[in-house]
């Protein structure tokens, strides 16, 4: 995540999550999010709209057997399941900061 | 991905601004619930329209900008304020909860908004004769509880977003006046010169925010004094507030909590590319000119260097992509129109200087 109304550089770590180190409830949910947010079909890049400032930016990455696809998303994000998603994700990042 | 508009009642939808906000404070509930439903529609319209409005023409501001009423339109006062509450969804524009001149709601982050956008207003126009963002009256809208947890508060080109914070970083963004006022000033931003967001014309996009948004608590402080302010945007913000005091000094960059990396001073410009290249981290430069120029002055700053850095902001000169030097030299050349002989030209070239910006006039 980059951005926002003031940088802070430890938000802009990039955070990453391995399925197969996670239980597989929490797996099959992300699995899910994935599928749900249209992911490997989301183009490349979404622009803020114009004269925007202090957004977020998201870049996300997924790999698996079969695909591999980058995004990068603006806030604000209309589509309730990214947004589910980014929330998800984020969930993640502060839990990985609070851990180290 | 379209979001399903409310009903909106087909009486409500002929009636002007002024008697629908007169529904929404003294009608029957289900009158209010539908005046404020239209209202929230209506301000929508409004908004676009204003922003198309205020595309750049080639006939761009005037060059220079008096502190006489000839600024603006010359109407009466157009606050028009309505809140809206997402209800911690990613679902925009949310509920409208409280229009203009209704009754406070008791719901901190509304009221906080409310009030914050009203002293905006405020400053704007009793400092810099300015009526709202587009100098049209534009109405201004506030969305508060934006999704779950969310760190942060954006301007989105056409309103204001506001998150709670996740109460263990940030506490709710509407917590300080100045970030109501930096928001704003995006959009006058945008209406007058359009500075693009990215590298120096974004650090100082993001700067000539936190100046009004700075402004706008000191004039909301009666008009405190430029030595006696405190300079920091987002006071009270941090969670812990062992973390820090703000998110930005203007007085000190760098200072305001640890971790902050904005230099003060051009021999430590950051060049990343993170953060739009920056952008949060640069603005730390012309802020503490900024700072230096209106202590330098002395008093309350929107006598003076505040109108001269809004008459730089509006000056046609001033490109898109202006460098901080650009900037700079149009404040100075501001100054000497806005007070021809006077000490604050000195002053603000001297600013700048101290910075590590040389203007060369």
């Amino acid at each position: 995540m980059d951005g926002g109304f003031v940088y802070l550089p430890a938000r802009s770590e990039p955070v990453t999550i391995d399925t197969a180190e996670l239980p597989t409830q929490e797996a099959d949910e992300l699995k899910r999010l994935i599928e749900a947010a249209g992911f490997f079909d989301l183009p490349e890049a979404s622009e803020p709209p114009r004269g925007a400032a202090d957004y977020h930016r998201y870049t996300v990455s997924v790999t698996d057997p079969e695909h591999s696809h980058t995004v990068h998303l603006t806030d604000p994000i209309e589509d309730p399941d990214i947004q589910a998603l980014i929330e998800y994700l984020e969930a993640k990042g502060r839990e990985s900061r609070t851990t180290q | 991905m379209h979001w399903q508009l409310g009903h909106r009642h087909s009486i409500f939808c002929i009636l002007p601004p002024h008697v629908l906000r007169d529904i929404a404070q003294t009608g029957t509930e289900e009158q209010r619930q539908a005046a404020l439903d239209t209202l929230a529609a209506d301000s929508t319209f409004r908004t676009l329209r204003a922003i198309r409005l205020a595309a750049p023409v080639a006939t761009a501001a005037p060059s220079t900008v008096s502190l006489s009423a000839e600024v603006g339109t010359g109407e009466a006062k157009q606050l028009q304020r309505t809140m809206f509450d997402c209800h911690n969804t990613g679902r925009l524009p949310g509920d409208p909860v409280r229009a203009e001149g209704g009754p406070a709601t008791n719901e901190p982050a509304v009221d906080e908004a409310y009030e914050g956008l009203g002293a905006t207003y405020d400053f704007y126009w009793e400092t810099l004769r300015r009526n709202s963002i587009d100098d049209q009256g534009m109405p201004l809208n506030g969305h508060v509880h934006y999704r779950n947890r969310y760190n942060n508060a954006f301007w989105d080109g056409q309103r204001m977003v506001f998150g709670d914070g996740d109460g263990v970083l940030f506490n709710r963004f509407t917590i300080a006046i100045d970030i109501m006022g930096h928001e704003l000033t995006h959009g006058v931003t945008e209406n007058e010169a359009q500075l693009i967001y990215q590298d120096q014309s974004g650090a100082l996009n993001e700067s000539v925010s936190d100046v009004y948004g700075s402004l706008v608590k000191q004039h909301n402080n009666d008009r405190q004094a430029a030595e006696d302010a405190d300079w920091l945007i987002g006071a009270g913000i941090w969670a812990d507030p062992a973390r820090g005091v703000a998110l930005r000094s203007m007085k000190e960059p760098g200072s305001a909590f640890e971790g902050d990396r904005q230099p003060g001073h051009m021999r430590d410009y950051v060049n990343t590319i993170d953060d739009n290249g920056g952008v949060h981290i640069n603005s730390g430069i012309p802020n503490r000119a900024f700072y230096l120029a209106a202590t330098g002055i002395g008093g309350y700053a929107g006598e003076k260097a505040g109108p001269i850095w809004y008459a730089a902001l509006r000056d046609p000169r001033l490109k898109p992509d202006a460098s901080f030097v650009q900037f700079a030299r149009l404040t100075v050349i501001n100054a000497e129109i806005l007070f021809p002989g006077g000490e604050e030209r000195q002053i603000i070239q001297g600013a700048w200087d101290e910075v590590g910006v040389v203007i060369q006039i």
